[in-house]
């Protein structure tokens, strides 16, 4: 392990003789973490020996969302997406002999990112290290999380009040901290355009930077440090020329807004930073071993060109389409980065394509469609107006959409999936684990023992005056990153501190997108799936009654959102019981609402656990009788065990034909439904 | 199960039974209404509770402050509340999207409490047909019903017809008291409850605003409550769900004569109005001579063929 801190990315490297040789090279990292924090600290660990140069922890969704992993709608997902993070007494265990002081840590946190800030300050606290050499990035953009990701706790003024506070901490104390990244990521899985993924993303960061400047708790200097340290998290598509030329007018962009918006005069506060997670959407379940070529093409867009070369990339494995990487994927997706890195001449250039009229004028045409649409969302009233009338969801939806017809038409070709699908079963799947990773039950368990740990050892009387300290200033206004970390010294639990501030900001439950969205299929399908229910509609009455929610703590909430809207679109009545809910919520739901049908959208990979859970919820309810229809990301292997729960359908993301799913749902009702 | 035995599940706080049951009663086809009746008169013998209309505007509000208020009414001391939410229905596709349970979070194991989706159909005044039907199977079976309507505009508050109190629900600063003044309907709430009193000062200031309007309204009248509540803070819940469970209970038979003219009037025009009149002194009368609401509907409509 290196004893200084790597040169930052970008810089010029030199020879003994001080001739310069070649550009320091982007940061490598792994998005990793499950099951525990001892599990989740051998593979970082791992990772580092192997060559990564920086980390990228994912965290469990209960942590995410403000949950301690012993809360009741917590238990089925602790350690499943990521690492369950309880206490302080975690952080100890998960950065066990990772020296804080020479690391450069990304944390993928939104919801709870003060607190797991707070954590990581505590623990360099703790351990004695200054906290200006914590070097790192908390994601913190909670605007994406009401539009797309779902991961949000309370409403919107109070999130982003939290998101402002860090920033307004991190400027003096942590100077090489970037307390949030803008997420341009998660609107592209969502279906965004480069036009739309550059526009959103900067209507973003003006609302974050204006909000900040309005607030007035920090100078004229200060904040222009601010504006330095905004970064961005982007997405890199497989169309790899047209993603070149979206970070370039990214930055041209960026440079552009931070001088005439702000009036930032230094050059280097005007640079626009970004990291990068390759484009999962287009990952292919069929042929997952193509993936890996799909995966070197997307990282050559954000790394080619010098001028808007990422400064740290991590990669998703080449079969996460299938399910969590195994540590021998994810050591191959970093050895991809080294040999970008360090076999090739890559970095011995100044940019490749600068002068080129091919490159500038497509450069041109997409800062061009994303100024414009910068422009609209700032006249709309700036990005919270925009969320609030449904803009960007509508906008995204219908790109999704036009994406989903192209494939389906054969006018995007996909190799594998609606091209070239016959091929030689690959013998990267056909190892004894079916090339697909499966965490370790036993590993939770280990973090609940951790958890009572915890609350045996510590002084229930510090708990307890700390937290009254957190409530009192988040009442009175107060920057509330000092009392999170005398929270965590204190060792007050995850749960504790969202439940804290849920007290005073309240919950969120947003409709999310079904409010005011539309989705229009095709006029003929639609009359044809109307016509469908027509037999039921005369038998009973009534319209069929569909139930929609998503259990657990995923918030991926657009799959069920569209369901919602299109089965209104081809007439049900669909009562849309919302997101991270508990199983015996949507059994409660069902029963209560003499619903016909029930469907679940799961994400997470908990879907085992969870539609047993519901089935056995609503047979204690009565409604055993009522079928049940399962999408989300289910392995092949996974589809016999939910048929054996009494699962009546599955629909994965193969089943990317809407108005299909949608008669099979109808025919599911053709006589269930008892009078 | 028969109808019977869902019947005797309700009573004892089935859920299922009691679901399948507001199925039936919902059923708006002319032969559904035998069985109807039927199911209520084996309900008959118990106490009919108090139904409660909350209305506004949309986006004021009413499905958050639902969820807060069945909370609170449980615990001033009702026995068993239930909740119909009623949302609209696409005039083109006739489907509906029904998303109010989203904004209220019962604990699932909350078994004093029901939660009802209905879809409006394409009745107007921010109440389907059916909701009166549902309301006189549900009062038998709970203390309080509350119904929250369609948001409405503001001409129309159809809810005051069957509910015992209706309590119009306001947002700071929207402007919708003037409205709903012009269309001279500010005299049909029982109270008023101005929302998202979080928000700070504004909400004080629109209730100031509207208690000093609704003494203009009606100069000596009683003054009507105007709560400002916040589902956020919890803020005027417990005061509105103490004013709601000291008001009236038990008029949903008294309503009935009232809601029979409508139907007379929906399916039959004022010509049928005036028949109505040749047939019985009052209305009450007549229900009474035809025992009941189903068979007067069936009586009458024999009649006219």
């Amino acid at each position: 392990m290196a004893t200084e801190p790597p040169p930052e990315p970008g810089f010029q490297l030199t020879d003994a003789g001080g001739a310069p040789t070649r550009d320091a090279p982007w940061i490598f990292r792994t998005y990793a973490g499950h099951s525990s924090p001892r599990a989740s600290n051998a593979l970082y660990r791992d990772g580092l020996e192997r060559g990564q140069t920086g980390l990228s922890i994912a965290f469990d969704l209960p942590t995410q969302c403000g949950y301690s992993s012993d809360a009741p709608i917590a238990r089925p997902e602790v350690g499943k997406v990521g690492v369950p993070i309880n206490s302080l007494d975690d952080f100890h265990v998960l950065f066990d002999g990772i020296p804080l002081e020479r690391m450069n840590t990304s944390m993928t946190i939104n919801g709870t990112a003060m607190w797991l800030l707070a954590l990581y300050v505590a623990l360099a606290r703790e351990r004695g290290v200054p906290e200006a050499r914590l070097r790192g990035t908390i994601q913190n953009d909670i605007v994406k999380e009401y539009l797309a990701r779902g991961t949000y706790i309370f409403p919107p003024a109070h999130s982003l009040r939290l998101v402002a506070e860090t920033y307004e901490y991190c400027v003096d104390r942590l100077p090489e901290w970037n307390p949030s990244n803008v997420c341009s990521y998660h609107l592209q899985e969502a279906g965004a355009t480069p036009v739309q993924e550059v526009g959103f993303a900067l209507a973003t960061a003006v609302d974050l930077l204006d909000r900040i400047a309005a607030r007035g708790r920090i100078d004229r200097a200060a904040f222009a440090r601010c504006v330095g340290r905004l970064s961005f998290f982007v997405n890199s598509g497989i169309r790899f020329v047209e993603e070149m030329c979206k970070m370039r007018a990214f930055a041209e962009l960026w440079d552009e807004l931070t001088r005439s918006r702000y009036g930032i005069d230094d050059p280097k506060l005007r640079l626009f930073r970004y990291g990068v997670q390759v484009n999962s959407l287009g990952l292919t379940e069929a042929q997952p071993e193509n993936n890996a070529w799909r995966i070197l093409i997307e990282a050559l867009g954000v790394t080619l060109s010098r001028k808007a070369r990422c400064r740290a990339l991590q990669l998703p494995a080449w079969n996460e389409a299938l399910s969590l990487p195994r540590p021998w994927d994810q050591q191959w997706a970093l050895r991809l980065q080294q040999i970008l890195a360090y076999e090739t001449d890559l970095l011995e250039y100044p940019d490749l394509f600068d002068g080129n009229p091919v490159i500038a004028a497509k450069t041109q045409a997409i800062a061009d469609g994303a100024r414009a649409e910068l422009e609209q969302i700032l006249a709309m009233g700036g990005v919270q107006a925009a969320i609030e009338a449904g803009y960007m969801k509508q906008a995204l939806v219908r790109s999704m959409t036009e994406r989903i017809t192209r494939i389906t038409s054969g006018a995007q070709p996909v190799v594998g999936v609606n091209r070239w699908t016959d091929g030689l079963a690959s013998p990267l799947t056909a190892g004894g684990d079916g090339g697909v990773f499966t965490s370790d039950p036993a590993a939770v368990e280990q973090a609940l023992a951790a958890l009572d740990e915890t609350r045996r050892r510590r002084d229930p009387g510090q708990v307890a005056a700390t937290l009254a300290a957190l409530v009192l200033a988040a009442r009175r206004g107060d920057n509330l990153m000092e009392p999170s970390i005398a929270c965590a010294l204190a060792r007050v639990t995850t749960g504790e501190w969202a439940e804290a501030l849920r007290g005073v900001f309240g919950e969120y439950r947003a409709v999310t997108g079904v409010d005011g969205q539309r989705l229009d299929l095709p006029d003929e399908r639609a009359a044809a799936l109307r016509a469908q229910l027509e037999a039921f509609v005369a038998a009973h009455g009534r319209r069929p009654r569909l139930v929609v929610g998503k259990p657990g703590l995923d918030g991926h909430s657009n799959g069920a959102e569209v369901i919602a809207v299109a089965a209104r679109h081809a007439g049900w009545d669909v009562i849309y019981a919302g997101i991270r809910l508990a199983p015996d919520d949507i059994a409660v739901s069902a029963v209560e609402e003499d619903a016909d049908l029930i469907g679940v959208s799961i994400l997470s990979g908990s879907h085992l656990e969870l539609t047993a859970q519901l089935m056995a919820a609503l047979a204690a309810r009565g409604g055993a009788d009522i079928p049940v229809v399962v999408g989300g990301i289910v392995p092949k292997a996974d589809l016999p065990r939910l048929t054996e729960l009494g699962v009546r359908a599955v629909f994965t993301p193969a089943d990317f034909d809407l108005a299909a799913v949608l008669a099979r749902m109808a025919e599911l009702i053709g006589g269930s439904a008892a009078a | 199960m028969t109808d019977a035995e869902r019947v005797a599940a309700a009573r004892a706080g089935d859920k299922r039974a009691l679901a399948r049951l507001v199925t039936a009663v919902e059923d708006p086809r002319p032969a559904a209404a035998p069985r109807r009746a039927a199911i209520l008169a084996a309900l008959a013998d118990r106490p009919l509770g108090r139904v409660v209309g909350l209305t506004g505007a949309p986006g004021v509000g009413k499905s958050t402050l639902v969820g807060a208020l069945a909370q609170a009414l449980l615990s001033a001391g009702e026995t068993r509340v239930a909740v119909l939410a009623i949302d609209p229905s696409s005039p083109v596709t006739g489907g509906a999207l029904l998303g109010d349970r989203t904004r209220v979070r019962f604990a699932g194991a909350e078994e004093r409490l029901y939660f009802r989706s209905q879809a409006s159909g394409a009745i107007s005044g921010g109440v389907a047909r059916a909701t009166h039907h549902v309301c006189r199977l549900l009062a038998r079976l709970f203390s309080t019903v509350v119904v929250e309507t369609v948001g409405v505009g503001q001409g129309e508050i159809e809810i005051v017809r069957i509910a015992d109190t209706t309590w119009l629900v306001l947002q700071p600063h929207g402007g919708d008291a003037v409205q709903f003044m012009k269309a001279g309907v500010m005299e049909l709430p029982d109270g008023f409850v101005v929302s998202k009193g979080d928000l700070g000062a504004a909400a004080g200031a629109t209730a100031a605003a509207l208690t000093s309007a609704l003494g203009l309204i009606a100069p000596g009248a009683a003054p009507r409550p105007v709560i400002v509540t916040s589902a956020v803070t919890g803020l005027g819940v417990a005061e509105l769900a103490a004013a709601i469970a000291a008001g009236p209970r038990g008029r949903l038979l008294a309503k009935e004569p009232g809601l029979f003219e409508r139907w007379v009037l929906d399916e039959h025009g004022a010509a049928g109005l005036r028949r109505l009149r040749t047939l019985a002194p009052t209305t009450a009368a007549y229900l009474a001579a035809c025992g009941g609401l189903e068979a007067a509907q069936l009586a009458f409509a024999g009649a006219d063929r």
